[in-house]
């Protein structure tokens, strides 16, 4: 496991984790989330579960973001905090 | 002192996101932000249980052609622990069934009280 | 409450820092988790299933009933997003 690689992708997850909760708007938080689990896959990629890798991707990053948009249109995308 | 960061520096990455995860769930206002937190939480702790699955130097959880018909005995050391994997990959799909109950139930809170903030809707409520 | 869930997220977030000083280290071959029930799935799985992939072979195989009760899990939050979701007909 390259080191620098591995640091690389960990600055990354914990940037797209900070922003994803400060963002004021609800869509760019859920994209951002979504890059977040792409992220993540690439981790567990790295780390040799490929068969947790392929159905983050599939399932997590996919079909959870098009969960959330799906919910953040029937709803409202602005929020306070 | 080098050698106890290089060895548990993932461990301190991982409950830093899982903090993350867990302030958003207490201390956010916004319903969908709280789902948000939910889901950063629940993959900083599968992130846990993937890591401890790893051993250095080891490939894939997946036979070679060799190990596969030959007679060799199977290096345990040769292959990942693939029981973490399993585990998982099952709580991965149960991650989604419940952001799926969680947004159907924020989708009847928004119809009942036209707003996603938590301090309002229980000043209507009251 | 902010400043409360942070003091919360602080305190519990030392803790678990505090403990990883016991945890094996990160990647260490021979990590109890890694030696007492894995190398029984990885010896026996080409014997016993004949499958070369041996995540596949006990998510699907050793433990299918786990899986069985997955799918429940998942038919069962299906069906409650639908009766939360529908219109109800007035009248």
């Amino acid at each position: 496991m390259t080191i620098a690689f591995d640091i690389v992708l960990q600055v990354f997850i914990l940037i797209c984790a900070i922003a994803a909760i400060t963002v004021r708007d609800l869509l760019s938080s859920v994209m951002i989330l979504g890059a977040y689990s792409f992220f993540m896959c690439l981790m567990w990629a790295q780390m040799g579960a490929v068969d947790v890798a392929f159905t983050e991707a599939s399932v997590s990053a996919g079909i959870g973001t098009i969960l959330f948009i799906a919910a953040l249109m029937k709803t409202t995308r602005r929020s306070r905090d | 002192m080098f050698d106890l960061v290089m060895a548990k520096y993932n461990f301190w990455i991982y409950i830093v996101l899982m903090m993350i995860g867990f302030y958003a769930m207490i201390a956010k206002n916004n319903l969908i932000k709280k789902i948000v937190g939910i889901n950063i939480f629940q993959t900083a702790i599968i992130l846990f249980y993937i890591s401890i699955s790893f051993k250095r130097g080891a490939t894939l959880p997946i036979l070679t052609e060799s190990d596969m018909h030959g007679h060799t005995t199977i290096e345990i050391a040769q292959y990942l622990n693939p029981l973490p994997h399993v585990l998982m990959l099952t709580a991965i799909v149960v991650m989604v069934a419940t952001l799926g109950v969680a947004l159907a139930i924020a989708i009847l809170i928004y119809r009942k009280y036209h707003t996603l903030e938590e301090d309002e809707i229980l000043k209507e409520a009251k | 409450m902010k400043i409360l869930g942070l003091i919360v997220t602080m305190v519990t977030g030392a803790l678990l820092m505090y403990g990883t000083a016991d945890m094996p280290d990160w990647g260490d071959p021979n990590s109890p988790a890694n030696s007492r029930i894995s190398p029984r799935y990885i010896e026996k799985t080409e014997i016993e299933t004949a499958t070369p992939n041996i995540v596949t072979s006990i998510l699907a195989d050793y433990r299918g009933y786990d899986t069985l009760g997955e799918t429940t899990v998942i038919f069962t939050a299906g069906v409650s997003c639908i009766l939360l979701l529908r219109r109800r007909r007035k009248g």
